[in-house]
């Protein structure tokens, strides 16, 4: 391992240090080296260790999925977990780490962990919980000894914004064929945006080279032309984590999420190199040929000085020549085939006119490690070629090229169906959704000039389809000289330890042994083998485990298919979908007068409501009692305009009502309001509210908080169901509401209206249009808290004025603002259910006693068919009131208590509270009939204890209603 | 006394200096006059009434005075006095809740917020806040007229509508009220990070 003489292309600033620490050590890099260049130019091989039995490990794919170089990175600002040290960029004064070890990398005390490998077989997680006995002690291990890095709770939360982007042709991947299609799209006049991984364009044109410069000087040409492009956006350093509906993909940047939507997508991702699976291909130094060519062109990093290379491609001897193009000394190429194909035979002839010895037919046995760990030598065996037979070589390295895996999970997610091409051992498209595009190395096309032609027949294709120039038919894919990929490059050791999957240590028998168990499914041996799950989602472990299971199954590999990755099919950080929050809060107008009257803030829906209002001395509990005598001896004032409030105009409104509710509204007197009750098509109560008729033609009315935006659609979906013409307005956020009540109601009112407040005038349950404190208000007498009240609801730029009107005129009254929770009390003892809390979603309307707001006579209403039915069933259940004499401190029900029948669950309560004004304990319990009928209930509170209730009939105070029309105080 | 719904935030914040170099300007007009209509016959009503109709379903017409007319479906209309005097505007608002008023043409109550938006970053925060693409629209934006988009920012439904004015694409933006507090200073938060900001107050809580 060691730096090389500067490399044309190289990324790295040589004359830019970088010092760091590597556990504990000081090391160097420069400007534009990963953490991994760093390390491996300063002679490190182990970067990490492996998940399960903490193997040491090094250099895999310097691609971003080297799952076992994941490090802890402490800066300013915090520590930061997994951070993928073959991809990210090294930064002065980093003090890094090697997650998931005990007591150091170089002494990890869980390497242990190697030595029990028989104890933990395939699946061991699932058969470690199958007992009850031993599944707490399975868990408190499982926790110490498993994760990786390190969440920092102290780091600084970053707020990382998401973006928007738009485009007419999005192309995923900027290596040859990329470009060539970007290039070709934009030729056309589409706007292209081009992405890329990597923090430069040019894919493996850059750094695949066989020792000479024309692939890369050809690469740097296409890159030049698309810098140049007026109508090529490439954004770099950026990845494709997922594809969704309508091709929106989300785009990873190195600080935040892009949402992108474009017309047409190409998918040219490439694909990614493969491990061949023999005992010890794990070992430091043993890695993938395309990471040693990373580390020698980007970095200019030689990953060893010795090296084998293992293969069965032309890109394997190409990697040879790069060895050698550098002074790496390369021991032998082992070529897994019996002959060399059409395009390796030409390296071939220029490797063994260098001395090189080559080896056919070739086969891994072992690789050996040495002292440090890292791999030493290589025992191997083969039939033709230099010297058939068994040999053992010293090496440093080897570097496997045995095929690769198309990086096609984007055109999975975007629904394509692949197919499996034999003459490229590789899953391709075999048909592609509307606007979706592939080209390169995901349809099998490996030379250079072909994945070229491929991208320009893509990009001209995606331009084409969304009407830029002419539109072209998809170009058949040109047979492949040479095969890339082995079919089955496994070979079995008597003593294992052949992996398949780096991220969670399986080895070859492993799947194997899952298979006998039974999961013999590609799915379910993901699932249960968990090959693929880990952090790289099988990108190097996936191909080769379908290959196991087919072997094993003894059937070809097109029969079996790929698993799907699912989106993100990359990692990405938390931050970045986290991101900034967006939570949308609704205030009232009044918001500013509550916080200044002390309110204490509760949610309602996605609105804040107060809760009550503090007082200097008194508790929650005393000030909301306060406030419900303030209510029932003098006057309070609550806002109440998170309530829906809708309008409906025109000749057909009452119509449209009275198909939408319970009650009736075609013969509701112009100035009058009424109780409304809104079923689903299952009778089930949905809704409730008062109905105000303001005209002939215009109606006024209220829903609960939580549903007025969901029932306004559907409004006017039914609207339309029911070919009725009206003309349907959403008033909830442009019109504040609040409910003056109390005996001195009327007074406080009449001091800011003109308006005719006399019983005659204005009786219970009419509504009016009047100025109030100088605002143009409708007024709807109405006793939801059960005395004298009035709800106005007025325009919203002019609620605070009125609302501090009302307050000042009410002063001489010692009026109240009150909250929430003393209008719940209020209205419960009325015994006036609120919907969604004494109501459940399968509460039908004959539940909970209230047949006077139901016309089972009108010839229709929403839910009237299933109530027919319902009415000649027994119930379900039943809402009963109940009380409980007890003092305000004794132990009492709360709202979701059981009420027991025996042993068995026969209800629970829905509403429940110390009444101030009763001064018992009062409740609403949704029951069993039998239980309904009976004169006691047993309610099971906190701590096991249960409690004795009588059951009596709602409403618990002022039966008779005679309170909401009373004169009042003056 | 009408009060916008940012009544309280200038409240809190009565005087923001203005910045030298600002990247977006955010100005508060929900106190300019307006109101909406809808119904059979509010299309007929209006041009009687003297104003300049867009023909389109989600297009916008400014006439010569600064009255804008914002046809929001076939039948919906928001009419805002943009830079006219509030005579041009309170008459019809005025009949619209008189017996005056046509039997087809029903009042909309319009109590929005709304802001106005520009500076050399409005696109930047556009693609931080809506999944809608502003950018044609930016560039091909009209003086006196152009499309009305209804889209969600933030999480909130809003009305958006651009218009070329002498110092570039001014966006304006009406949305629910209840929303206003959140809308806002969200707003202010990611614009603060693109750059400086000014935030003004054209119009001023008046009494009635």
């Amino acid at each position: 391992m060691s730096r090389l003489p500067h490399v044309k292309g190289e990324r790295i600033d040589r004359d830019t240090p970088v010092q760091f620490t590597f556990e504990g050590r000081r090391q160097q890099g420069y400007r534009g080296d990963t953490v991994s260049s760093a390390l491996l130019a300063g002679g490190a091989r182990i970067l990490g260790r492996s998940f399960k039995y903490h193997r040491p490990r090094g250099l895999l794919s310097a691609a971003g999925h080297d799952v076992n170089a994941l490090m802890q990175v402490r800066r300013e600002g915090g520590s930061v977990p997994n951070v993928r040290a073959d991809v990210v960029q090294v930064e002065a004064d980093w003090d890094i780490n090697a997650v998931n070890t005990r007591g150091g990398l170089a002494h990890d005390r869980l390497s242990i962990l190697n030595r029990l490998a028989p104890f933990l077989p395939v699946g061991f997680y699932y058969k470690a919980f199958h007992g009850k006995r031993w599944f707490p002690r399975w868990e408190r291990m499982f926790r110490t000894l498993t994760g990786l890095g390190e969440v920092d709770l102290r780091a600084t939360r970053r707020t990382t914004p998401k973006r928007y982007d738009f485009c007419d042709v999005l192309v995923i991947g900027a290596g040859p064929s990329g470009l060539a299609a970007a290039l070709a799209a934009a030729d056309q006049g589409a706007s292209v945006l081009l992405v890329d991984e990597n923090p430069s364009a040019g894919g493996s044109g850059l750094y695949a080279r066989g020792g000479s410069a024309r692939l890369a000087d050809q690469t740097r040409e296409l890159i030049t032309k698309v810098a140049s492009h007026a109508r090529i956006r490439l954004l770099t350093s950026t990845y494709a984590a997922g594809y969704y509906a309508d091709h929106w993909v989300s785009l990873v940047a190195p600080e935040y999420l892009v949402k992108v939507r474009a017309r047409s997508v190409i998918v040219a991702q490439g694909a990614y190199e493969q491990p061949a699976v023999f005992r010890g291909n794990d070992l430091p130094g043993v890695m993938l040929a395309s990471a040693a060519q990373r580390m020698l062109y980007h970095y200019a990093v030689a990953t060893a000085h010795r090296v084998v290379v293992l293969t069965s491609n032309a890109e394997g001897y190409a990697a040879a020549l790069d060895a050698l193009a550098h002074g790496v000394q390369v021991a032998a190429v082992l070529d897994l085939r019996p002959e060399p194909g059409r395009d390796s035979t030409i390296r071939a002839a220029e490797l063994v006119s260098t001395g090189i010895l080559i080896h056919y037919g070739a086969r891994p046995i072992e690789a050996v490690a040495g002292a440090d760990g890292g791999v030493a030598r290589l025992l191997f065996e083969s039939a033709s070629g230099a010297a058939p037979g068994r040999h053992t070589v010293d090496v440093d390295g080897v570097w496997m090229s045995v095929g690769f895996a198309p990086a096609n999970a984007l055109l999975h997610q975007a629904g394509a169906r692949m197919s499996y091409e034999r003459s490229t051992e590789q899953f391709v498209p075999q048909m592609l959704p509307p606007g979706i595009y592939a080209c390169g190395k995901v349809n099998g096309v490996y030379s250079l000039a072909e994945r070229v032609a491929d991208g320009r027949n893509a990009g001209a294709c995606a331009a084409g389809g969304i009407g830029f120039g002419a539109e072209k038919a998809r170009r058949a894919t040109v047979p492949a000289r040479e095969c890339p990929t082995h079919p089955y490059p496994v070979f079995r050791h008597p003593l294992g330890k052949e992996f398949v999957d780096f991220d969670e240590d399986l080895q070859l028998r492993d799947l194997e042994n899952a298979c006998q168990e039974g999961f013999d499914s590609s799915e379910l041996l993901k699932r249960f083998s968990t090959v693929g799950m880990g952090p790289s989602q099988g990108k190097h472990s996936n191909m080769n485990a379908l290959r196991i299971l087919a072997s094993v199954r003894g059937e070809p590999i097109e029969r079996l298919g790929p698993t799907t990755a699912r989106p993100m099919f990359h990692p990405v950080p938390l931050s970045h979908l986290a991101g900034r929050g967006f939570t949308p809060e609704r205030r009232t107008p009044l918001d500013s007068e509550h916080e200044s009257l002390g309110a204490v803030w509760m949610p309602a829906s996605n609105w804040r409501r107060p809760e009550y209002y503090a007082i200097a001395g008194k508790s929650r509990e005393s000030a909301i009692a306060d406030e419900v005598r303030a209510v029932r001896t003098r006057v309070g004032l609550i806002d109440v305009g998170t309530l829906g409030k809708i309008e409906v105009h025109g000749p057909h409104a009452a119509q449209f009502l009275e198909r939408l509710y319970t009650t009736r509204f075609a013969n509701l007197k112009v100035g009058m309001t009424r109780y409304g009750l809104m079923l689903d098509e299952a009778g089930v109560i949905v809704d409730d509210g008062v109905v105000g008729r303001l005209g002939e033609q215009t109606f006024y009315f209220t829903t609960t908080t939580g549903n007025s935006g969901t029932l306004f659609r559907e409004f006017g979906r039914l609207a339309t169901w029911w070919d009725l013409p009206v003309g349907l307005v959403n008033l909830t956020g442009h019109y504040a509401a609040f409910n003056l009540a109390g005996p001195a109601a009327r007074a406080v009112l009449h001091e800011n209206t003109d308006l005719d407040l006399s019983d005659e005038a204005f009786p219970y349950l009419g509504v009016r249009q009047a100025q109030v404190a100088g605002a143009p208000c409708r007024i709807m007498r109405v006793g939801f808290v059960g005395e004298l009240g009035y709800e106005v609801h007025v325009p919203f730029q002019h609620a605070a004025a009125v609302w501090r009107a009302l307050l000042a005129s009410g002063s001489r009254f010692q009026i109240q603002p009150f909250g929430v929770e003393a209008q719940r009390m209020l209205r419960l003892e009325k015994g006036h259910i609120t919907v969604g809390q004494d109501t459940d979603g399968i509460t039908n309307a004959l539940e909970v006693g209230m047949p006077w707001a139901i016309k089972m006579d009108k010839p229709f209403f929403v839910g009237q068919r299933s109530l027919q039915v319902l009415e000649k069933q027994s119930r379900r259940q039943a809402l009963v009131g109940f009380n409980i004499p007890s003092s305000v401190h004794e132990p009492r029900p709360k709202e979701c208590h059981l009420v027991l029948d025996g042993s068995e669950i026969a209800g629970r309560v829905t509403s429940v509270g110390w009444s101030p004004t009763l001064g018992r304990c009062i409740g609403l319990a949704l029951v069993a009939p039998q239980v309904a009928s009976r004169k006691r209930l047993r309610i099971r509170i906190d701590r096991g204890a249960e409690v004795d209730a009588e059951v009596i009939q709602p409403p618990f105070y002022d039966p008779h209603g005679e309170r909401q029309r009373v004169r009042g105080l003056l | 006394m009408r009060l916008s719904p940012l009544g309280p935030w200038f409240q809190r914040f009565p005087r923001v200096p203005p910045e030298a170099g600002a990247v977006l300007r955010f100005d508060d007009l929900s106190l300019r006059p307006r109101f909406g209509c809808k119904g059979p016959g509010a299309e007929v009503w209006l041009a009687n009434a003297g104003y300049r109709v867009p023909p389109e379903p989600n297009s916008a017409a400014i006439d010569a005075d600064g009255v804008l007319v914002a046809r929001l479906a076939t039948s919906e209309f928001l009419v805002e006095a943009l830079d006219a005097v509030p005579a041009r505007v309170e008459p019809a608002q005025r009949q619209l809740t008189s017996a005056a008023c046509p039997s087809s043409v029903y009042p909309v109550a319009r109590e929005d917020l709304v802001i106005e938006i520009e500076g050399a970053a409005t696109n930047t925060l556009l693609r931080q806040t809506c999944s809608f693409d502003f950018a044609p629209l930016l560039e091909r934006c009209e003086s006196a007229r152009g499309q009305i988009v209804f889209t969600s920012m933030i999480g909130v439904g809003v009305v958006a509508f651009l218009r070329r004015a002498a110092q570039g694409p001014v966006l304006t933006l009406w949305v629910d009220p209840s929303f206003a507090h959140y809308f806002w200073t969200t707003l202010l938060e990611v614009g603060g990070d693109l750059g400086r900001i000014n935030i003004v107050r054209t119009l001023i809580d008046k009494p009635r």
